[in-house]
């Protein structure tokens, strides 16, 4: 037997009731994008307390707003271009890099140790989702906000540029060095890992 | 091309631009090959990161609080009926879903807001109370009325003390009016969770400077958070 | 031949006892087709509920109402399916009751909800919450996903569950874990006891706390973890051959606090009680 009504609403007629200052509204168009919206702020910031209270702003921001909403654009860009312009605001607070200088000297302890023969280590095959959450951790805040706004939530570097505030081209290499980054230290995990064992 | 000139194009290479010069190297090059299917397996594997984690329940009850005092979510009758998605939660006494959120505003509160540096033979000051912080509604929360006490800090207890005495003593009927048979669980719960706060806080009181002491006095509140908002839940 | 009449008798009144259970347990069956990391919630309010893993497309949902006062709803929004109880008015325990069995795609997010339980997980990868006042929680084989659990005075444990975050709160609910080896392992309660009881795993953060419960864990020799544990009232025993830490500077109240290292110190173990007695073991 299978289940002939299921009541459902679309996202439009949440927005719209929502509109109207209906509660239930809310919480759908809350669950429907929770998990983007507190893993990109999770990503971004590695801190699940600090995470929450971005999340939080994040939607609030939009739901004061709902009324305004039109629908020009997707509810969801709209929402996700407000929560990365919510937690570039708490870097900037924080007076961290939105993107890393070219010529920042790289300290001892983030490039992993090659003689624990990690570059012997091969990655080919699949990664595992936690090991690469806590490589992306590790990275500076400034390849961090590239490579999560790129790879993980699938903006275009034009995007990230207006976003950021800096060039294209300065997107694109910072993604890239980010990228090689994860490379080692996802190399050095697994050297680490088959070290324990 | 070289191994150096990978580098060079490698950014481009991985938007999935072709390059036939690229290619030609990579089948003759395993050390480049593998860089280049590493990167493109960070990249792609990067993706299941996105939505991939849930926030904790209380992010909702935090959000929803807020924007019913503001005003942007309207009393139930003034809005259109809801969907069977909410209408299981029929506690009518909406005073309690900020009151939760409040307690776990003052937990963070604890965090963020140490002591200042003591004066000598001066009592502690008050690290929190569970409606202290700016931010919250200020029609939440019950007030006490502000006790006439000797010290600033045996006035902030007891006004404290008052306050959520009072919304523990609303929270109980409630729960009796609903559930008789639960009554008397969640009044044992409550007394809990209430000495564990009061254990803490009195120990912090001593111990200003004590890390462990108040970080048992975060847990008790959220234990107690976590208390109210199970009532919610539960006891329809 | 009086005998066989009594017989007779009994037997029918037995068919008819029989019969009217029948009437009374009602069962049906929800079937939903999904993506892939679909959205499953259960609020049950009174009853069981189970879940474990099923086929990677479909959610199938078993509903066996125990009671007369309870209707049951279920609705599937997008990735999203919901199901619940609803209770009329004057419904209770037993005549509220609805008991549910989930099969689920094994990367779902699910949420299981019920006053007196008890409730069940087995098996999945995805996201997990189990949420009961009273009821009995079980989590066991799961792996990668975060696991939330809380109770208010309902015992928890926990089996095999490897990877993620764990996160379990009960006010007064005993908490039992065996083999939780994960990145983030977070206990806490008022008056409940924890017990842990296996390995830590490697490049775990383990948090156990508790105002007057007792903390107890039972390590194999092969442990490798650091381990700390204070009690601010309450006292502290450690049978466990731990090495001093080093580099610290720490004076500590031995029967208030220690701490020391094991094998390589891969995990972190900190136990933190007010009054609670804390304890750790050899296995």
């Amino acid at each position: 037997m299978t289940d002939p009504k299921p009541g459902s609403i679309t996202e439009a007629e949440a927005i719209e009731r929502a509109k109207q200052g209906d509660e239930a509204a809310f919480e759908i168009l809350y669950h429907l994008h929770k998990r983007r919206v507190y893993s990109l702020c999770l990503r971004m910031l590695s801190n699940p307390a600090q995470a929450e209270d971005l999340a939080q702003e994040a939607f609030l921001q939009l739901f004061r707003k709902i009324s305004t909403f039109r629908g020009e654009s997707a509810f969801s860009t709209w929402l996700h271009r407000m929560t990365v312009n919510v937690v570039l605001m708490q870097l900037r607070k924080k007076g961290l890099p939105l993107v890393s200088l070219e010529e920042t000297l790289e300290t001892e302890e983030e490039t992993p140790k090659k003689e624990l023969g990690a570059q012997d280590v091969k990655l080919t095959g699949s990664i595992d989702r936690l090991q690469l959450q806590r490589a992306i951790d590790r990275l500076p805040p400034g390849y961090k906000t590239v490579f999560v706004l790129h790879d993980v939530e699938g903006f275009e570097h034009n995007e990230i540029a207006e976003l950021v505030g800096c060039s294209i081209g300065n997107s694109k290499s910072q993604l890239h060095k980010a990228r090689l980054k994860l490379r080692d230290y996802l190399k050095f995990m697994r050297a680490e890992k088959a070290g324990n064992t | 091309m070289k191994c150096a000139d990978v580098q060079r194009v490698l950014p481009e290479v991985i938007e999935n631009r072709q390059d036939g010069e690229l290619e030609a190297h990579l089948k003759s090059c395993p050390a480049c090959s593998e860089l280049v299917s590493d990167l493109k397996l960070i990249s792609s594997e990067a993706r299941q990161l996105s939505a991939s984690d849930e926030p904790a329940p209380r992010v909702w009850v935090r959000i929803a609080a807020e924007l019913r005092a503001e005003g942007v979510i309207r009393e139930p009758e003034a809005a259109t009926p809801a969907p069977a998605t909410t209408s299981r939660r029929s506690w009518s006494a909406w005073w309690l879903v900020p009151v939760a959120a409040a307690l776990l505003a003052g937990a963070s509160y604890i965090v963020t807001h140490k002591p200042a540096p003591q004066v000598a033979g001066q009592q502690g000051p008050a690290v929190t109370t569970p409606a202290a912080p700016a931010s919250q509604p200020p029609a939440t929360v019950a007030q006490a009325p502000a006790a006439k006490a000797s010290s600033p800090q045996n006035a902030k207890n007891r006004e404290v003390a008052e306050a959520s005495s009072a919304e523990d003593q609303q929270f109980l009927s409630e729960v009796s009016q609903r559930a008789p048979g639960m009554r008397v669980t969640y009044e044992n719960q409550l007394r809990s969770v209430n000495n564990y706060i009061r254990d803490a806080q009195a120990y912090l009181d001593q111990n200003p400077d004590d890390e462990d002491a108040r970080q048992h006095l975060i847990e008790a509140y959220q234990q107690k958070a976590m208390l109210y908002q199970m009532a919610l839940d539960h006891v329809q | 031949m009086e005998s066989m009449q009594r017989t007779a008798v009994a037997g029918l009144v037995l068919a008819m006892c029989l019969a009217s259970v029948a009437i009374a347990e009602s069962r049906k069956e929800y079937r939903y087709n999904v993506g892939p990391q679909a959205n499953v919630s259960v609020d049950a309010q009174y009853g069981a509920v189970s879940v474990k893993p099923g086929s990677a497309n479909q959610v199938l949902i078993t509903a066996i109402a125990k009671g007369d006062k309870v209707d049951v709803e279920s609705q599937q929004n997008g990735n999203r399916v919901e199901v619940g109880s609803r209770l009329r008015p004057g419904a209770d325990p037993q005549s509220g009751r609805v008991d549910y069995e989930l099969s689920v795609p094994p990367d779902a997010t699910v949420h299981l909800r019920s006053s007196t339980g008890p409730i069940t997980a087995d098996g999945l990868q995805g996201d997990v919450t189990l949420e009961g006042a009273g009821a009995q929680v079980e989590a066991r084989n799961l792996n990668r996903g975060h696991l939330v659990v809380q109770t208010m005075s309902g015992p928890i444990t926990l089996n095999n569950v490897h990877n993620g975050h764990v996160e379990i709160t009960s006010i007064s609910g005993d908490i039992h874990l065996n083999s939780v080896t994960a990145q983030l392992v977070k206990v806490e309660s008022t008056n409940g006891r924890i017990f842990y009881s296996g390995d830590f795993g490697s490049g775990g953060d383990y948090r156990f706390s508790t105002h007057t419960g007792d903390i107890e864990a039972l390590v194999p020799a092969s442990a490798s973890a650091e381990f700390s544990a204070q009690s601010l009232q309450g006292q502290v025993q450690n049978d466990f051959p731990l090495q001093p830490k080093q580099h610290s500077h720490i004076s500590l109240d031995a029967t208030r606090a220690f701490i020391g290292t094991a094998g390589k110190a891969a995990s972190a173990v900190v136990m933190r009680s007010f009054s609670g007695k804390i304890r750790l073991k050899q296995r």
